[in-house]
């Protein structure tokens, strides 16, 4: 029993169905197989579930298949467009919240301690804490722009603020 | 109708990315019944291989501008679906135990059968399709993926080259080992 040999004409089995072994290799199975009955055995075996395999019904996909698909993409589309809609006018909402929060609060800033209210690494960092309580990436750039302007307004509606300070502090802390 | 010329598959998901809607229909109508028939020997349910071919095609039409024209369209979707069928298979076989303990060897370790002992027992010829779909159902993932592109779908070693991105040398000889593992499998199962 050559075990070696055995592996190795196993090896063979599917280029020798296929006829596309070389001749000498071709021969050495050939020989092979003639002699020894366990390869000769795995070689019929092999065969025998090859043609079963080959030749198994093919299952088909169900009649409303497309149609089911079909659906499925318009409901996908009907989301998106809905997604879409529902994001912009969300971020609208969320950026005049934002845009009303900041005027307001910077004003207060202002009238409370006017000179910490100047200092940019303190307003990024108040900016950055608005962005974090309000997922509204695209419009913050454009809030603190259009904040900074209002920073001069907003000196001299001081007593405008004054009045509304309770309520922008509602507003401010409501977003928490 | 007759008249129109016959749009290869490259061609029609070249209009479904230029907006025809009816290019993608067209594609369903060629690959769904090919693209069951492949899931379902993975999967082999049905319900689940439908519900992965409409995944599949889902994907497609999401994805539709991923395709480009070096590969063929059937090379891109049978990836698709073939991913999709083996990862459900992988979600499967984490819930299940088996119960032969052989499913943990991996593809380089296959060794021929001992010609020495137990082939004697093997019935020639005997295997229902349903106990040869039960034994490929069983087999790791690889022989098992080799075998339903090569002996189900009866795609070319070179069809299978790309799908799988190995050289066709290895594909000749992965197609044969997985054709013995199914072989030992059966055999296995019958006793
Ligand atoms: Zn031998």
């Amino acid at each position: 029993m050559q075990n070696t040999d055995c592996a190795y004409i196993c090896e063979q089995f599917t280029e020798y169905q296929e006829n596309s072994l070389p001749s000498e290799i071709r021969a050495k199975v050939d020989a092979h197989l003639a002699s020894c009955s366990s390869c000769r055995e795995i070689f019929q075996s092999l065969s025998g579930v090859l043609e079963t395999l080959h030749n198994l019904p093919s299952v088909k996909a169900t009649t409303d298949f497309t149609s089911t698909l079909l659906s499925r993409i318009d409901t996908l589309n009907q989301e998106t467009t809905w997604q879409r809609i529902y994001h912009s006018s969300y971020s609208k909402v969320a950026g005049y919240a934002i845009a009303a929060g900041l005027i307001v609060a910077i004003g207060i800033n202002i009238l409370i301690d006017p000179i910490s209210s100047m200092k940019p690494g303190l307003k990024s960092n108040f900016a950055v804490e608005q962005t974090n309580q309000i997922q509204s990436d695209e419009s913050l750039a454009e809030i603190t722009d259009s904040s900074a302007s209002h920073a001069a307004d907003s000196l001299t509606l001081q007593n405008a603020t004054i009045n509304s300070q309770n309520q922008s502090v509602q507003l401010v802390s409501g977003k928490k | 109708m007759s008249e129109k010329p016959i749009l290869t598959d490259e061609q029609l998901i070249a209009a479904f990315q230029a907006g025809d809607e009816h290019a993608f229909v067209e594609l369903v109508d060629r690959y769904k019944d090919r693209l069951v028939n492949f899931v379902y020997r993975f999967l082999h349910d049905m319900t689940d291989a439908e519900d992965m071919v409409q995944e599949t095609f889902l994907k497609v039409y999401k994805n539709k501008h991923a395709y480009r024209e070096i590969a063929k369209f059937s090379t891109w979707i049978y990836t698709i679906a073939g991913n999709l069928a083996r990862s459900e298979l992988r979600k499967r076989k984490r819930r299940k135990t088996y119960t032969m303990s052989d499913l943990s060897f991996d593809d380089n370790e296959f060794t021929p059968v001992d010609p020495g002992k137990g082939t004697e027992a093997i019935v020639f010829n005997s295997y229902a399709g349903e106990e040869i779909m039960k034994a490929i159902y069983a087999l790791p993932e690889p022989f098992q993926t080799i075998i339903i592109l090569r002996d189900i779908q009866e795609l070319s070693y070179e069809h299978i080259s790309t799908i799988l991105d190995i050289p066709m040398g290895t594909v000749k000889s992965r197609v044969n080992r997985a054709r013995l593992k199914l072989q030992e499998t059966l055999s296995y199962l019958k006793e």
